[in-house]
């Protein structure tokens, strides 16, 4: 079975995250993410980025803007075989849901 | 105005509506309904130039949404693109992002859609429309929406 490199450069996708989060914190709370197969079968890497209150109300097409090139610029998707998605959420919206994959 | 125009008002619509009735019906709609503004305004752009109108339709069927999103954008100097060139792949990545999230929104009962999805989804959407518009006359744009169409590159 075909498996992206990606899946076993965690460490290196970890440390982007952290740097990527430090850089663009008050915005940008933490990022999660898994590798797996989007609706087409393509292997992709999603993102999950919480974001504060103020800039997910206020600043959302620069902060995405800002999140999607960090992690860009750090990562090589297409050398790592998957495709980038990035979903956000507020701090807010997080905490009405309780979701486990973005806690 | 053009289909494309009002579907991204319609989108608009749908999302404010979700977001003040909180109807994840209406919030599912709107992300659907900005993905598909910009798939017709891609379509349209390139069909219009199909020099017999009663065609035009059955000539944008022919476009498929995968391939939309996985062709890939060639650069002329593949360490050097151009600004046309680096605007194009950006364009192409939001639209498979949208593309993702219009299939889980008709599809996954599952996703609990937040407004802050439907506003990417929006925002995603009117970027596409001024970045598209702004270069869709360059050759690297012109070239690029054949090979959505289907045409092979000249490698």
């Amino acid at each position: 079975m075909y498996l992206p490199s990606a899946v076993t450069k965690q460490q290196e996708i970890d440390a982007a995250i952290s740097q990527v989060v430090a850089e663009l914190s008050p915005d940008v709370i933490r990022i999660r993410y898994d590798i797996g197969e989007d609706w087409s079968g393509q292997w992709a890497i999603f993102f999950r980025v919480v974001l504060s209150d103020d800039s997910a109300r206020r600043r959302l097409r620069d902060v995405i803007t800002n999140v999607v090139g960090a992690l860009a610029d750090r990562l090589d998707f297409p050398g790592m075989g998957v495709f980038p998605y990035h979903n956000f959420r507020s701090v807010s919206e997080q905490a009405a849901l309780q979701e486990e994959a973005w806690a | 105005m053009a289909l494309c125009d009002d579907l991204l008002d319609d989108a608009r619509h749908l999302a404010q509506r979700g977001s003040s009735e909180n109807r994840p019906s209406c919030k599912r709609r709107a992300i659907s309904t900005a993905y598909y503004a910009v798939f017709h305004m891609i379509v349209d752009d390139f069909v219009e130039h199909w020099p017999f109108p009663d065609q035009r339709a059955r000539l944008g069927r022919m476009f498929t949404h995968q391939k939309m999103r996985d062709t890939r954008v060639k650069f002329g100097h593949p360490h050097k693109p151009t600004t046309v060139e680096i605007a194009l792949k950006e364009i192409v990545s939001a639209l498979g992002q949208l593309q993702k999230d219009r299939h889980r929104a008709d599809y996954d009962a599952g996703w609990q859609v937040v407004d802050t999805d439907v506003a990417q989804a929006i925002t995603s959407a009117a970027d596409i429309f001024s970045r598209w518009r702004a270069i869709r006359n360059e050759e690297a744009v012109r070239n690029h929406l054949l090979s959505m169409f289907g045409a092979k590159t000249e490698d």
